[in-house]
């Protein structure tokens, strides 16, 4: 499955050579004297005189250049030494940042902020994106991508440690990490809760589609239909009967049933969350090798056991690759149902719009990013390790 | 003993077995063999209730189909299909000791069951035990699906054509080990296919099916000295049934014991057939051959005469 390695990596060179533009002509920082106020743009050799500094950012180019003129070669040994210098360039964005948030530090300005600029973030996207490149063309493994990351990680957790106070996305958190803690567990408590039961249920109604196939049609019009709502629709849709049902019924009330709150969110996500994973559920236990079904029944299976020996461990990859995308939509959807005070971490995104704070926005995008790509990683690895005879 | 009494079966609105009557003796490689379509598979499947039949009544020792659990009745009865049907995530030990653990044999009892059917198939337990279904050839893939049917040692075997999808090597080699396996374990196998040559090897009984009726059975001999119909004739070969009958027939049952006589140039084994031996005839442009046993020792003669089964006698 390696691909001969020929001729210049052009997807490698284009991308570097993007980085390089962007570092060397984009503003890469800005610096603000505070919250509301906006920044002084800065490009990467226009931070500071300072020889170590102007060291430092030379050495960064040096790489980039370096790992343009790889891409050029690409033999296979060259594309270790880029995958190599890649990953070195990842880590040492972090330490250059905090380099430069020490060089355009002023006693008197202790409020003052460092915002990433654009370059800093389409850098980063374009060292990402040749780190994943260089990994699928090498034939690497997707956790050996993973453990690629760790020494950018790592220097990331340092750099926000102990040097990048400055930084306004590690501003906005600290003045609300008990805030963020909450969201955070408050939105994957929404996300888990809906894909869960939307699981169960997908599980129950499959069977049953199975079992009765006239079933099938209404459930997946009526499923589709739900799909086809917009999400905020959805939300005020829900305001009225929930509100009712929580000042009627009186236990409902108590657990906190009302037109807006959680409630509200955990139904609509259910509802978005069902399609994909009941879609994936039946194709996936319809997919399965007939001729493996007639040899299980053959041999002498019975409907239980053909069901879960061979039906439902065939199915599982599918399954699965059905969980990720129904979890990746949660993610994404809860960040809504912040609107009707469900909480989770859509609320700094609609805050910071409201106040025109955009680290705040960024305090609660980037996170959902997060969450989404490391969803991602688990469920592809779990798939590709279900499927027959795959390994990690 | 498997017997089949005025059985049909209808799907829709197409009648796909239209009242056979078989008598399948245990020990008995029985080949039923007809055109697509013709209800040879469904009759198969019949037997272990794959598919129930509509009207008439399937025997098993006597005992009608019926009575027995469904589930336990394909217990005791090897199924080997065409596109083997193997458990793609299991490995290959696994799926061989299937059966076995569905009896809750203990494991001991199973790995044992399991090494001795993969030496029998020779399948070497080092290389293939731990492998995937989706690793194998194949040849090496319908090997395992026949071992796996073999796993519980079943008195009965069905095989729907299990060497259809194979190359014509790998087929002929696999219709040899059959012969032997059939020679050596003894079971009542039911086998379907549409290939006239396989089955004229294999059978025992010959049944051939045409539009859900059966149309006529004996042994392979007999069909191709007396086919009943024009069908049969045409599926049998026509003006070919002389060298398919020849293919039936082993030298050493034509050939003279040795005489004192001159040694032929050309050489055929004893246990060819005739129309081996026509061929080499035909080759060479000769009309003697020397018959030579295992070890290569001639043993007899053959001339073309005998070969035709012209007897001086």
């Amino acid at each position: 499955m390696v691909k001969p390695l020929q001729g210049p990596n052009w997807v490698l060179l284009s991308l570097i050579l993007l980085g390089v533009v962007a570092w060397l002509w984009l503003p890469v920082i800005s610096l603000a004297p505070n919250r509301i106020v906006p920044g002084t743009p800065y490009t990467a050799f226009a931070v500071s005189e300072g020889g170590l500094f102007l060291a430092l950012t030379s050495m960064l180019t040096m790489l980039m250049l370096g790992v343009a003129w790889l891409a050029w070669r690409a033999t296979r040994k060259e594309t270790w030494l880029a995958l190599g210098t890649v990953g070195v360039l990842l880590a040492l964005l972090p330490l250059w940042l905090a380099a430069a948030a020490a060089e355009l530090a002023e006693p008197d300005l202790p409020q003052a902020r460092i915002t990433l600029g654009a370059a800093f973030w389409l850098l980063w996207f374009v060292l990402l994106l040749a780190l994943i490149e260089l990994r699928t063309r090498l034939g690497l493994s997707r956790p050996m991508g993973w453990l690629l990351l760790l020494p950018m990680m790592a220097c990331w957790g340092l750099a926000l440690w102990l040097w990048l106070e400055p930084l306004a996305l590690l501003r906005e958190y600290q003045a609300r990490s008990e805030q963020f803690a909450d969201a955070l567990i408050i939105h994957l408590a929404l996300v888990g809760a809906a894909v869960a039961a939307s699981l169960i249920l997908a599980i129950v109604g499959v069977l049953a589609m199975r079992r009765c196939s006239g079933l099938q049609r209404p459930g997946f019009a009526m499923l589709n239909f739900l799909q086809t709502i917009p999400s905020l629709a959805l939300f005020g849709l829900l305001l009225a009967p929930l509100a009712w049902l929580g000042s009627q019924v009186a236990w409902l009330g108590a657990l906190g049933v009302s037109g807006i709150g959680w409630a509200p969110a955990f139904l609509a996500l259910l509802g978005y969350s069902l399609l994909p994973m009941v879609r994936n559920l039946h194709v996936a236990l319809g997919a399965v090798d007939p001729a493996v079904i007639e040899a299980a029944r053959g041999m002498g299976m019975s409907r239980r056991q053909v069901l879960l020996q061979a039906r439902l461990p065939l199915a599982l990859p599918v399954v699965v690759e059905g969980l990720r995308i129904t979890t990746i939509q949660a993610i994404g959807l809860t960040a809504v149902a912040a609107l009707i005070g469900a909480g989770g971490l859509g609320t700094f995104i609609f805050q910071g719009l409201g106040q025109a704070a955009m680290d705040m926005v960024l305090l609660g995008a980037l996170p959902i990013i997060v969450l989404a790509l490391v969803t991602d990683a688990l469920f592809g690895t779990l798939s590709e390790w279900l499927r027959p005879g795959g390994e990690l | 003993m498997i017997e089949l009494f005025g059985v049909s079966k209808h799907f829709a609105n197409e009648t796909a077995v239209d009242g056979i009557s078989l008598q399948i003796k245990r020990g008995e490689l029985c080949v039923l063999v007809g055109t697509s379509g013709c209800g040879k598979s469904t009759t198969l499947r019949m037997i272990n209730r794959l598919i129930e039949h509509d009207a008439g009544e399937i025997h098993l020792d006597g005992q009608p189909v019926r009575s027995f659990n469904e589930v336990a009745l394909r217990r005791r009865i090897g199924y080997v299909i065409q596109s083997t049907g193997l458990f793609p995530h299991w490995t290959v030990a696994r799926n061989i000791g299937l059966v076995p653990r569905l009896l809750k044999w203990p494991k001991a009892q199973i790995s044992e069951r399991v090494e001795a059917l993969m030496q029998l198939l020779g399948l070497p337990l080092a290389e293939f035990a731990d492998k995937y279904p989706h690793q194998l050839s194949g040849g090496q893939a319908q090997r395992v699906g026949v071992a796996r049917a073999l796993a519980a040692d079943p008195d009965i075997l069905l095989m729907d054509e299990p060497f259809a999808a194979l190359d014509p090597l790998t087929r002929q080699g696999l219709q040899r080990e059959m012969i032997e396996l059939h020679a050596r374990l003894n079971k009542t196998i039911v086998f379907v296919t549409h290939d006239m040559d396989e089955a004229l090897t294999l059978a025992d009984r010959l049944v051939v099916m045409d539009q859900g009726r059966i149309v006529q059975q004996g042994t392979p001999v007999e069909l191709l000295r007396e086919p009943a119909t024009p069908f049969v004739e045409s599926l049998l070969g026509g003006l070919d049934r002389g060298l398919k009958e020849a293919a039936l027939i082993q030298v050493k049952e034509r050939m003279l014991p040795f005489g004192p006589r001159l040694l032929a140039s050309e050489r055929i084994a004893e246990t060819a057939p005739l129309s081996q031996a026509l061929s080499v005839m035909l080759w060479h442009q000769v009309e003697r051959l020397t018959v030579v046993d295992a070890e290569d020792i001639p043993v007899g003669e053959l001339s073309l005469r005998r070969l035709l089964g012209v007897t001086a006698a």
